[in-house]
């Protein structure tokens, strides 16, 4: 297989040569490795990586990948990190216009057409630069002799990867995992690791997010081994009985097997440690285990998320063990019962925030630290809930989620706000992915990434579809394949509320933005078909928060009205050096001559970009703590 | 200022009335039309005469809303005003205004129990709108004053309405009893009772300079300086003045900049480095609004009407 350049112009190739998508389960060695959270199948990328930067693909090192290609002249980037913040590119932040809005006119292929390809779009575009990434590395020797793959866990928009000189494959979808088997190509000695990665492709046209548009390898690189038995795929499905005392659990599991006879022990304990289920069986590619019954669980919600710990152990016949897997998992119902949204049985009160991944220094490529720094503001404050906006987050945040009680709306990488709303008006002329059967695929595809990872998260109680899309045939079938495959979540997409038609066949709720108090009681008063939630509201940019008690009030009024997630976390400015006094300042669109901009409009947040506390804040923190 | 039996001597000027007292001396300015001087245990309180203010510098949703084109007036009407009339009164009576030559009847040994100026302001609006600010001084030193803006409906929705004072250095912090953190009426209900003292005067670091720093509910203020203007001043000790609420708590933002110099900046970085105290007295705030950044009102109830008066009353000491 070849790379070819024209996959960027191309809206139905969007992943080649990847692995599929898979659950986010860790696997480690043995129980100290399970202890220590230190994985030695893992080998970091992180760090720094040979860099070239290039204006358009024009200009491009194109046999950059090759082993002999001299790459001296190359500079150096850190990775994870955007090629904007190392200062190869400019800067930018728009809205809901795309990036290329005043400098290129352009329209989705396919969209006024069928013969409409639009190539050479992105392909031979001069406003399409290209970072040309080299990563050296000797394998650990740990390594030698298993199965070895790359897992690139954020790069935007658009890559090609190569392992010496030999093509691996293509991704898009910026914010979910991409897989590559290395295997056939990889060496005991140096390896050259090669990724090419463009800022734009038809990715962008659903990757029109609120925020900066940056590109680059963003999120963490690493190899990943894996034992000659290894858990590919986890699916743990724990159901909640009616009556809410006990629990039935189902665990399905993907194996991939060596040729020696392997077996496999399914252990579940309880937090005291104590064996609630054990088994033991001979491994096989795909086991699955049912309706195992658990008496008097323990129900995980925000104010008591209680959670369970599956252990799957796999072996060789001679009792050696070769991987574990440890998983945490809760108990917990959420359904839409007589029109009311229930968790467990009890009416669910979103108290939630909408959360951007950022760093005033780092953008979106954010830490642990960071996280674990969100994770304690939302509790501090009451805050019960966050809306991933508008794109799959680093899979560590789920897990802190599940550990922490806070419901997720887990949402997709998909916005395309400029293909639909222009100047303020409803204008969908060039709508995709709307209904072109040549932009279902790939928004089917980020519906399913976004499943495959994430499925296993107590916290997950929403699938999103994503945001302010519009909406038309292919949104509707995202929200198929998710009723399809995954009962035990709602699905929720706001975008619909624009195309009324769709109202039957898409999100499980009624869903709005920035609705007045009055217009969502006109709704409920109005023989509501759907429980109402917000999933943006209060709109806290600059000094603002004010009337929050109108909304608090809908909730002993309507018991339709479930709550909202306010807009939103974080501010999202850059730290950078004041260009007349040194000091660190934050900046925002338009302060890098980065036109056209939408300017503080990204200043939003809960939080000022430096992570410290608006004074909204304790507002929040009253209102949210009368309802936890 | 605890000799409550000393008598206030008042100094019949040309350009103005001065009133004395055991640790402080004011001077009201009839030409400049407002209080000239407030000098308590030796030190000056103010740089500029306390002015009606009328502003507020805008905030992202007073941009996105419009209201800030809609209340255009009010600007104009916060940086320049007219003085329409000053009376004052001694010991309640009211006397005939004592400029030269009436002040001739006077002597160097003028003594009172109370004695109050009160100037009479009119906006620049279209049509006008009149505010009267009222001094009452007692023997005590205390100064108690009463603001009253005499409503006019055909004025558009006020920004903010209060009596501004700017200050010649800048504080050092202040202290309250009043509501944690920054207030408004509409967003008020988080904020915890409790006396709070502040380090410095911290302007919200929005990422627009934009107005901030209000405290809704206030019983008492001071405001803590430790430097003067004054070149022969030698003590270096902190120093304070308070405001008290009468009858009904009062809204206050004490902040280094003026609500144009805040509207001016872009960024934080571009305000210039505090030197003076800016101290808002606010009779009427403006809710922040919330709903969102592009169209929807504050809502109405958090709306000050230009048709309503607004009377608020508060007390000046040492401390």
């Amino acid at each position: 297989m070849q790379a070819d350049i024209n996959w960027l112009d191309d809206p139905e190739v969007f992943r080649t040569g990847q692995l599929l998508p898979h659950s986010d389960h860790r696997f480690y060695k043995n129980y100290d490795e399970v202890k220590n959270e230190k994985s030695s199948f893992v080998q970091t990328l992180n760090g720094s990586w040979q860099f070239h930067f290039s204006k358009n693909p024009m200009t491009r090192p194109e046999k950059f990948f090759a082993e002999n290609f001299d790459s001296s002249s190359f500079g150096i980037i850190k990775v994870p990190g955007h090629i904007e913040l190392a200062g190869y590119d400019k800067i930018h932040y728009i809205n809901t216009l795309y990036p290329w809005e005043g400098h290129f006119y352009r329209r989705p292929a396919y969209s006024m057409g069928p013969d409409k390809k639009e190539e050479g779009m992105f392909s031979k575009a001069e406003d399409n630069p290209v970072g040309s990434y080299i990563k050296k590395f000797a394998l650990k020797p740990e390594f030698f002799g298993k199965k070895v793959r790359i897992r690139f866990d954020g790069v935007e928009e658009a890559m090609f990867v190569w392992l010496n000189g030999n093509f691996l494959g293509y991704a898009e979808d910026s914010f979910t995992p991409s897989e590559f088997d290395l295997t056939p190509y990889i060496k005991k000695g140096e390896n050259k690791l090669a990724v090419e990665v463009f800022k734009r492709s038809t990715a962008a046209f659903l990757e029109d997010q609120d925020f900066f548009r940056f590109f680059g390898i963003f999120r963490d690189v690493k190899l990943i081994a894996q034992p000659e038995v290894h858990v590919e795929d986890l699916l743990i499905e724990p159901k909640v009985t009616d009556n809410f005392q006990d629990g039935d659990l189902n665990i399905h599991c993907k194996i991939s097997v060596g040729d020696a006879a392997a077996g496999v022990r399914f252990i579940v304990k309880d937090r005291d440690d104590k064996i609630l289920y054990e088994k033991e069986q001979q491994a096989g590619n795909n086991i699955k285990i049912d309706g195992v019954v658990f008496k008097q669980v323990h129900l995980w919600d925000n104010a008591a998320p209680y959670l369970y710990r599956l252990f799957i152990e796999l072996f060789r016949a001679d009792g050696t063990l070769l991987e574990i897997v440890p998983y945490e998992f809760g108990f917990r119902r959420i359904e839409i019962k007589d029109k009311l949204i229930l968790l467990n049985g009890k009416r669910l009160i979103i108290n939630g925030v909408n959360r951007h991944e950022w760093s005033a220094e780092t953008g979106r490529a954010i830490t642990y630290q960071d996280m674990k720094r969100d994770v304690d503001i939302i509790k501090n404050n009451n805050i019960n809930a966050v809306r991933t906006c508008h794109y799959p987050d680093q899979d560590i945040w789920y897990r802190l989620c599940d550990e922490h009680g806070i419901y997720v709306m887990a949402e997709n990488n998909l916005e395309s706000h400029g293909s639909w709303q222009k100047a303020g008006e409803v204008e969908p002329s060039y709508n995709v992915p709307g209904s072109l059967p040549e932009w279902r695929a790939v928004v089917l595809d980020r519906a399913k990434n976004n499943y495959e990872l994430l499925k296993n998260h107590p916290s997950i109680i929403f699938w999103s579809l994503g945001n302010e899309s519009y909406a038309g045939d292919n949104i509707e079938a995202m929200n198929k394949y998710y009723k399809q495959t995954d009962s035990s979540r709602l699905v929720h997409y706001e975008g619909v509320v624009r195309n009324r038609k769709y109202d039957g066949v898409i999100s499980d709720v009624e869903s709005r933005m920035y609705a007045s108090p009055d217009e969502i009681a006109d709704y409920l008063s109005n023989d509501p078909q759907k429980p109402f939630i917000l999933c943006e509201y209060m709109h806290n940019m600059g000094n603002s928060l004010g009337g929050m008690s109108s909304y608090i009030r809908l909730i002993d009024c309507f018991p339709m009205y479930h709550g909202g997630f306010i807009w939103d976390f974080i501010d999202q400015a850059l730290l950078v050096e004041d260009e007349l006094t040194g000091q660190k300042v934050l900046r925002y669109g338009g302060d890098f001559d980065d036109r056209p901009s939408d300017y503080e409009f990204s200043g939003d947040g809960l939080l000022f970009a430096d992570r410290t506390e608006k004074p909204a804040m304790q507002e929040v923190r009253h209102y949210y703590g009368k309802y936890k | 200022m605890e000799n409550t039996n000393e008598k206030l001597r008042i100094i019949y000027g040309d350009g103005s009335l001065g009133i004395s007292g055991s640790g402080f001396h004011y001077i009201f300015s009839y030409g400049r039309g407002g209080l000239e001087s407030l000098v308590i245990n030796g030190r000056e309180w103010l740089y500029r005469e306390p002015k009606p203010t009328f502003w507020r510098a805008t905030t992202d949703n007073d941009r996105g809303n419009g209201f800030s084109k809609k209340s255009l007036q009010w600007l104009g009407a916060d940086m320049f005003i007219d003085i329409k009339n000053i009376s004052v009164r001694v010991n309640d009576k009211l006397i005939e205004f004592p400029g030269p030559p009436a002040n001739n009847k006077y002597t160097g040994n003028e003594y009172a129990d109370k004695a109050e100026v009160a100037y009479e302001y009119q906006t620049i609006t279209i049509p006008a709108a009149s505010v009267k600010v009222r001094y009452i001084v007692r023997s005590d030193g205390s100064i108690t004053v009463n603001v009253h803006y005499a409503g006019n409906s055909s004025l558009p929705d006020l920004p903010a309405m209060g009596l501004r004072f700017i200050m010649p250095t800048a504080a050092a912090g202040y202290e309250y009893e009043g509501l944690s953190g920054e207030t408004y009426p509409d967003r008020m209900a988080g904020g915890v009772s409790g006396r709070y003292k502040i380090e410095g005067m911290p302007v919200t670091p929005y990422l627009t300079p934009q107005d901030c720093g209000v405290h809704m509910d206030t019983d008492w203020l001071e405001i803590i300086r430790s430097t003067t203007k004054n070149n022969a001043e030698n003590r270096k000790e902190n120093f304070r003045i308070k405001i008290c609420s009468i009858d009904k708590p009062f809204a206050f933002s004490c902040l280094p900049y003026t609500a144009e110099e805040l509207e001016n900046a872009t960024h934080i970085e571009e305000l210039p480095p505090p030197r003076r105290t800016v101290l808002s007295i606010l009779g009427a705030v403006r809710g922040v609004g919330g709903i969102d950044s592009w169209g929807q009102d504050v809502e109405t109830k958090y709306h000050i009407p230009a048709g309503r008066d607004i009377r608020f009353s508060f007390m000046i000491t040492g401390v």
